[in-house]
C-alpha cells in the first residue's frame, strides 16, 4: 500500500513537469530536452529565495503546524515560479527564437535544448556545488492513516498543492482568453495565427506556465527528497515517458501518463524484485528504478510503430 | 617541460582525439548523411569499450572477463554487441518522428550506464574494470609505447575514414542523403526508408563501438563515470558539428579541434581562483555547451562544409 502512496507522490511531481512539457511540445512544436532543467532550476531558485533573500528581509524560521516549513516556503515557491519562468523566457528569446525565425526544424531546437540542459546543470554545480542540499534538516514524523497508509504531512501538502495547481491550470486553459488561444495554437498554430492570435504572446505564456509548473515540481521534490544537480536529468526520461504515454498536447493524458510512470517506478520496482527473488535471480531492482519509465515509453513507441504500418 | 615531455603529451592528446574521431565518423553516417539524431552515443561508445575490456582484459575473480583474447577478437565482439543494441533501439523508433530516436537513444545510454553501475559481476560496477592490456605492448619499451599506440590509432582512423568515404559516396550513401533531405520523396522513389535508416543506425553505432574499444586501451581502466552524457555523447556531437556534418574529413578535424579546445580550457581553468578551481570541470562543460550553441546559430555547416 505504501508503494502506491509513494507512487502517487512521485506521480504528482512528474505531473507538474509533464503538463508543461506537453504544452510546449504541442505549441512550440519541439521536444524540450531542457524541461528537466526547469525542475532543477526551480528547486535551486526556491532554495535561494528561502536561504538568501528571505532571511535578509527578516523573514524565516516560522513553520506551519505539522509541516517542516512555514510561510517562507510559500513565498519561495512563488518566487521560484517567477524566477525560473523568467530565465526560461529569456533563454527562449535569445537562443530558441533566433533558431525558430531562421526556420530551423524541431530537431535542431531539440538538440539546442539538450545542450542548454547541459549548461544549466553545470551552472548549478558551479554556483551551488556538486553536493546535495536540503530545505530543512527537520525529520518528519510519519502519520498512520486508515487503510495502513503511512504518509508525512509534507507529502500530503505535495499532493494537495499539485491538485490545486492542476485545477487552476485547467481553469486557465478553459476559461481565459489566453488559455483558449494556447489550446487553439496547440491544435494548429498556423490556423491560430490566421484567426488573429498573437502567436509570439502565446509562445511566451507557454514557456511561462510550463516552466512555472515544473519549478513547483522541483521545489516539491526538494521538500520530499533533496536538491542535487542531477535531479533534472533524472526527471527527463520520466517526463518524456509521461507525455508520450498521454499523447502530446493532451492535458489529461499528461496527468494520466505521469501517474502511470510514478506508480510504475514505485510499485513496479518491488513487484519485479519479488518476481526475480522467487526465480532466484540475483538482481537489485532499486538500481533500475529510472529505467522503468524508459521501458514503458519504448512499449508505447512500439505500439505506435505498428499503427504507422 | 622538456621536449620529450611535450611530445609525449602531444601523443597522448592525439590518441584520445583519434578514438573520438572514430566515434565522430560513426555519428557522421547517422546524422551527417542520414539525419538521424542519436543522443545516446555513450551507449555504443561504452559498449565498445567494456566489451573490449572484458574480452581482452586480464583474469579477475570479481567480474566477468579475463579471457585475455587478442584485440581483433575484442573489436569484432564489440561490433557485434553494439550492432544488436542499435537494432533493438531502431525497431521501436525508426518508423516514427526523428525525436523518438533521440529520446530513446538517450534512454538506452542511461540504462546501459545503470547496468554497468549496478552489476558488479559483469564489469566491476562502480569499482570499474581495470587491467586492460596494451596491444603490441611487448614491441617497445613502456616509455615509447604511446607512439606505437598512436601509430595503431592512425592506421585504424585511416581505414575507417577510407571505408566510410567509399560507402557514403556510393549509391547507398546517396539514398541516405535523399532520406535526410526528404523522407517522402525517398519513399516515393521506392526506397524502403526504414531499412536504410536501420542500416545507417547500425553501421554508425558499430563504428562508435570501435572508437570505444580503442578508447579502452588508451585509458586502461573503465568506470561508468567515463561514459556520462558529457564525455560519452555531448562532446562527440560538438566535434561533428564543429568539423562539419556530412563531411568525413570534417568529422576527424572536429574531433581534434574540440579535443584541443577541451584540453586547452582544462589547462586554463587551472588559473582560476582556488574557490572555483575545484569546480573547473563544470566550467569547462559550460564552455562546451556555449560553443555548441554558437556553432549551430552562426556556423551550422561547421568548419568544413558538406562535400
Amino acid at each position: 500500500m505504501n508503494f502506491v502512496v509513494n507512487g502517487i507522490i512521485l506521480g504528482s511531481i512528474i505531473a507538474l513537469g509533464a503538463i508543461g512539457l506537453s504544452l510546449t511540445t504541442a505549441i512550440l512544436n519541439f521536444y524540450n530536452f531542457a524541461h528537466g532543467a526547469s525542475l532543477l532550476l526551480g528547486a535551486y531558485m526556491g532554495y535561494t529565495v528561502l536561504t538568501e533573500f528571505l532571511p535578509r528581509l527578516g523573514l524565516g524560521g516560522s513553520t506551519f503546524p505539522y509541516l517542516s516549513f512555514g510561510f517562507p516556503m510559500i513565498i519561495a515557491i512563488i518566487g521560484s515560479m517567477g524566477l525560473t519562468a523568467g530565465i526560461m523566457i529569456v533563454i527562449d528569446r535569445f537562443v530558441y527564437k533566433p533558431l525558430r525565425d531562421r526556420g530551423s526544424g524541431p530537431l535542431i531546437l531539440g538538440m539546442s535544448s539538450l545542450f542548454m540542459a547541459l549548461m544549466l546543470r553545470n551552472l548549478v554545480r558551479t554556483i551551488w556545488g556538486p553536493s546535495v542540499h536540503y530545505y530543512s534538516n527537520e525529520i518528519q514524523m510519519v502519520r498512520e492513516l486508515p487503510l495502513g497508509i503511512r504518509i508525512t504531512p509534507d507529502q500530503i501538502f505535495i499532493i494537495g498543492l499539485t491538485i490545486v495547481l492542476v485545477v487552476l491550470t485547467q481553469l486557465f486553459l478553459k476559461r481565459t482568453k489566453m488559455g483558449q488561444a494556447m489550446r487553439a495554437a496547440s491544435d494548429n498554430i498556423d490556423l491560430a495565427m490566421i484567426t488573429g492570435i498573437d502567436t509570439e504572446k502565446v509562445v511566451i505564456w507557454t514557456w511561462g506556465i510550463g516552466t512555472a509548473l515544473a519549478a513547483v515540481g522541483g521545489v516539491l521534490y526538494g521538500i520530499n527528497v533533496q536538491l542535487r544537480p542531477m535531479m533534472g536529468w533524472y526527471f527527463l526520461l520520466p517526463l518524456f515517458a509521461a507525455v508520450i504515454i498521454g499523447g502530446e498536447g493532451n492535458f489529461y493524458g499528461a496527468l494520466a501518463g505521469a501517474m502511470t510512470v510514478g506508480l510504475a517506478q514505485e510499485v513496479g520496482t518491488p513487484l519485479l524484485q519479488r518476481m526475480f527473488d522467487s526465480m532466484n535471480v540475483q538482481v537489485s531492482m532499486t538500481g533500475y528504478k529510472p529505467a522503468i519509465a524508459f521501458v514503458l515509453m519504448v512499449i508505447v513507441l512500439l505500439v505506435r510503430s505498428y499503427r504507422e504500418e | 617541460m622538456n621536449i620529450s615531455g611535450i611530445l609525449g603529451y602531444l601523443a597522448t592528446f592525439a590518441i584520445a582525439a583519434g578514438a573520438y574521431a572514430i566515434a565522430s565518423l560513426g555519428l557522421n553516417i547517422q546524422f551527417g548523411y542520414t539525419g538521424l539524431y542519436n543522443f545516446g552515443i555513450a551507449a555504443f561508445f561504452a559498449t565498445g569499450a567494456y566489451v573490449e575490456g572484458i574480452i581482452t582484459g586480464g583474469h579477475s575473480t570479481e567480474h566477468l572477463g579475463g579471457f585475455g583474447l587478442p584485440v581483433v577478437v575484442g573489436v569484432l565482439a564489440a561490433m557485434v554487441v553494439s550492432a544488436v543494441l542499435a537494432y533493438l533501439i531502431g525497431i521501436p523508433t525508426l518508423r516514427l518522428k526523428g525525436e523518438f530516436l533521440g529520446i530513446s537513444s538517450l534512454g538506452i545510454a542511461e540504462t546501459i550506464r545503470l547496468i554497468l553501475t549496478n552489476e558488479k559481476w559483469l564489469a566491476g560496477g562502480v569499482w570499474g574494470l581495470g587491467d586492460i592490456p596494451r596491444p603490441l605492448g611487448n614491441l617497445v619499451a613502456p616509455k615509447l609505447y604511446n607512439w606505437v599506440y598512436l601509430g595503431l590509432i592512425i592506421v585504424v582512423v585511416g581505414i575507417i575514414y577510407f571505408l566510410v568515404q567509399k560507402i557514403t559516396s556510393s549509391p547507398w550513401g546517396r539514398v541516405l542523403k535523399a532520406i535526410r533531405e526528404d523522407e517522402g520523396v525517398a519513399a516515393a522513389m521506392g526506397k524502403n526508408v526504414y531499412k536504410y535508416k536501420m542500416q545507417s543506425l547500425i553501421l554508425g553505432s558499430v563504428i562508435m563501438a570501435v572508437g570505444g574499444a580503442f578508447y579502452a586501451h588508451y585509458i586502461g581502466y573503465l568506470s561508468p563515470e567515463s561514459f556520462r552524457p558529457l564525455m560519452g555523447t555531448f562532446i562527440i556531437w560538438a566535434m561533428l558539428m564543429a568539423g562539419g556534418k556530412g563531411n568525413n574529413k570534417g568529422a576527424i578535424l572536429g574531433a581534434f579541434v574540440v579535443w584541443g579546445v577541451w584540453t586547452f580550457t582544462e589547462f586554463l581553468v587551472n588559473y582560476l581562483p582556488s574557490a572555483l578551481a575545484s569546480r573547473a570541470g563544470y566550467i569547462n562543460a559550460i564552455f562546451i555547451a556555449i560553443l555548441f550553441q554558437v556553432l549551430i546559430r552562426f556556423r551550422p555547416q561547421g568548419i568544413l562544409s558538406e562535400d
